[in-house]
């Protein structure tokens, strides 16, 4: 038998090398699955705990306004916030319990539950709703996703995801979602109405790394029913993970006074 | 020739008692008609009228942009510092008061939760309501707002709807969730002080001094718009030519109530439709009356022949044939403002009721009330007269014109 020479092993070696490099861009172009995709944007999004501080410039009806609050989250369900500016609106709580939602209003020194038609009304007049707020985090529940493409927003590569509500009460029957491919973040979602018509644009950026976990500290959301309008949302202070008291997430820390 | 002509028009219309009779009786019936149905129009749109200026302000200031999107009630499109224009204002010729206000859709609740109670948030000068709204009249339970301003600050008058389904008290806290000119969640609350009638518009509204609904929309020494009056509210479109040159109000929309939609198109309307009643009353009794004179020509054809044999002129002819119908129309005229003058004042004391449902449903922006009261008055009674003399002469201008027409050997021929 004839021994390889070391020019036709040199050959078989870069040969394989080829194969396995085709194989592996062939791999890294297949879109990962919708699932996949939800599932670890859901992982960078949600959390056990968090506290943020939050500045929400709100500009519309050719104003400006700027608030600033203190945010506290627990799981997907539990919410709370302090605003601390301007000084008329310094006091105001909201909490979000499940499917509840108070806010304290200091003025009157009384807690009302929000619901029914006030849910849809924006934060402070921003674009976020109520509603918005009350959703859930976690896609996957409400929503069937496809991957349908690839794109870019802002210089970024960008998985193509295309969702549909799965339940009538959803408030957005279908969202466009452009996630980023290196930071799995949704930098820009367009939410849609059942009739077609687009109601919201969202987009985040200037994603940090919170240990494992990427997180958007700017938000820009514009609600396209109301001219001129947008708000942005900046987060600063940001941590997870913490022990918070138990106490933000009752009704009883509506009411206290610092 | 012309005291001839009256006294044979005279003798013609006692010659004929009966078709006399007749032809008065259209015109009594007619002119009683007319004084009634004109008097309850006169009554509801009247007071329509008055009402509505009262409540728009006899001239209403605003920007521009509110007055273009006034039905959204747009809080953010607000003269921010109202204190120097009233001054303005009360140094103006024909200016008698001035006062700001806005209004804004509130959520009202006596209770913990947020309901689906809706209602309308004025807030003004209790001066205002009281003086030119009548609003003070119109409680049904409670008293009006305090005369201590701070005191009144506290104090809530409420429309009977938004009492019965907030199912709230005299003396009850009610909040008014409401939004600020930035869109943020906005509360006041103060306690019910009094209730007023649950008809028309204000059965709706919730009232309150300006101030706490310049703390409520965050829009401190503003308001939404200024409402100017003046002696009278016919007064309004001279008041509003006069003001529209002020300085501290350039830029401002300066506007007549009876230019404003939608009292502009109601006062056409209601201006239409009584001359419409008017006009078909006055041809259907003319119809009657041409009838009657018509048949009496005929009948004195003969003798007209002879009359105009004898010199009479055509102009003549129809002058003796209109001055018969006048003289039937004054006695008629006459009768039927008596006939008529009796349901008219009863009307105008006791009133006719439309019901609180209709008055609800019908006061959606035009403040109606459930009982409506006829306005009688002595230049209606004349107009409702001169209008049976009408009557008279249309009815008889055919007549008239066929007895002028008349060939004198024809008519003697004919022996009619």
């Amino acid at each position: 038998m004839q021994r390889p020479t070391p020019t036709s092993t040199l050959s078989a070696i870069a040969a394989a090398l080829a194969l396995t490099t085709a194989l592996v861009m062939q791999a890294a172009a297949e879109p990962p699955s919708a699932r996949e995709l939800l599932k670890r944007m859901d992982a960078n999004l949600t959390f056990e705990t968090r506290k943020a501080r939050v500045k929400m410039t709100v500009e519309g009806k050719g104003r400006t306004r700027v608030y600033e609050m203190v945010s506290f989250g627990r799981g997907q369900d539990d919410a709370a916030v302090e605003y601390l500016e301007p000084r008329r609106d310094k006091g105001t709580k909201m909490l979000k319990l499940g499917d509840e939602l108070w806010i304290y209003l200091p003025a009157i020194e009384r807690v009302q539950k929000i619901s029914g038609h006030m849910l849809r009304q924006g934060m402070m007049g921003s674009d976020v709703s109520y509603e918005d707020m009350m959703a859930s985090r976690e896609l996957e529940k409400d929503y069937r996703a496809s991957v349908t493409g690839s794109g870019s927003h802002e210089g970024r590569d960008c998985w193509l995801l295309e969702l549909k509500a799965t339940k009538k009460s959803v408030s957005y029957q279908r969202r466009k979602t452009w996630v980023d491919k290196e930071t799995l973040i949704p930098v820009k979602q367009e939410l849609y109405a059942l009739s077609g018509k687009l109601l919201k644009t969202w987009t985040m950026s200037r994603v940090k790394l919170f240990g494992e976990r990427r997180f958007p500290t700017h938000m820009v959301i514009r609600d396209h029913t109301k001219k001129g309008s947008s708000t942005t949302i900046e987060m600063t202070e940001l941590v997870f993970g913490i022990r918070l008291e138990d106490e933000v997430f009752a009704r009883r820390w509506l009411e206290r006074r610092h | 020739m012309l005291q001839l002509l009256l006294r044979l028009s005279l003798r013609n219309a006692r010659r004929r008692r009966a078709r006399s009779l007749l032809t008065a009786s259209m015109v009594a019936f007619g002119v009683a008609l007319l004084l009634v149905a004109l008097c309850w129009m006169q009554g509801i749109f009247g007071k329509i009228e008055v009402d509505a200026a009262g409540q728009a302000g006899h001239v209403r200031i605003a920007t521009e942009a509110f007055a273009e999107r006034e039905q959204l009630m747009p809080l953010h499109e607000n003269i921010a510092d109202i204190a120097p224009l009233l001054t303005a204002l009360g140094k103006q010729p024909g200016v008698v008061a001035a006062y700001g206000k806005i209004s804004t859709g509130v959520t009202l609740t006596a209770a913990e939760e947020i309901g689906d109670v809706f209602g309308l948030a004025v807030g003004a000068s209790p001066e205002y309501f009281e003086t030119y709204g009548g609003l003070k009249s119109k409680l049904v339970a409670g008293r009006w707002f305090s005369r201590d301003s701070k005191q009144a600050e506290e104090e809530i008058v409420l429309g009977a709807q938004l009492a019965e389904r907030t199912a709230v008290e005299l003396g009850q806290e009610l909040v008014l969730l409401g939004m600020t000119q930035y869109g943020s969640m906005s509360p006041i609350k103060g306690r019910v002080t009094g209730i007023l009638d649950g008809s028309g518009i204000f059965g709706r509204q919730v009232l309150v001094p300006l101030e706490r609904l310049q703390w409520l929309a965050d829009m401190e020494g503003g308001a939404t718009e200024l409402l100017v009056f003046a002696e009278h509210h016919g007064r309004a479109v001279e008041l509003e030519e006069s003001l529209r040159g002020l300085p501290a109000l350039s830029g401002l929309k300066v506007q007549a109530w009876s230019r404003r939609a939608p009292f502009s198109t109601v006062k056409g309307m209601t201006d239409a439709v009584g001359g419409i009643i008017a006009a078909i009353v006055v041809f259907l009794v003319s119809l009657g009356i041409w009838n009657t004179m018509m048949m009496s020509v005929l009948e004195r054809t003969h003798e007209i022949g002879v009359m105009r044999a004898m010199g009479l002129r055509p102009l003549g002819a129809v002058a003796m044939v209109m001055a018969e119908a006048a003289g039937i129309a004054v006695v008629g005229g006459l009768a039927g403002l008596l006939l008529g003058v009796g349901p008219a004042w009863w009307l105008e004391t006791h009133g006719l009721s439309l019901g609180e449902q209709t008055a609800r449903q019908m006061g959606g922006t035009i403040p109606i009330e459930a009982t409506v009261y006829g306005d009688l008055s002595p230049g209606l009674m004349l107009f409702c007269f001169l209008l049976g003399l009408c009557m008279a002469v249309l009815g008889t201008t055919l007549p008239a014109l066929h007895a002028a027409g008349i060939a004198p050997v024809a008519a003697m021929r004919s022996g009619r």
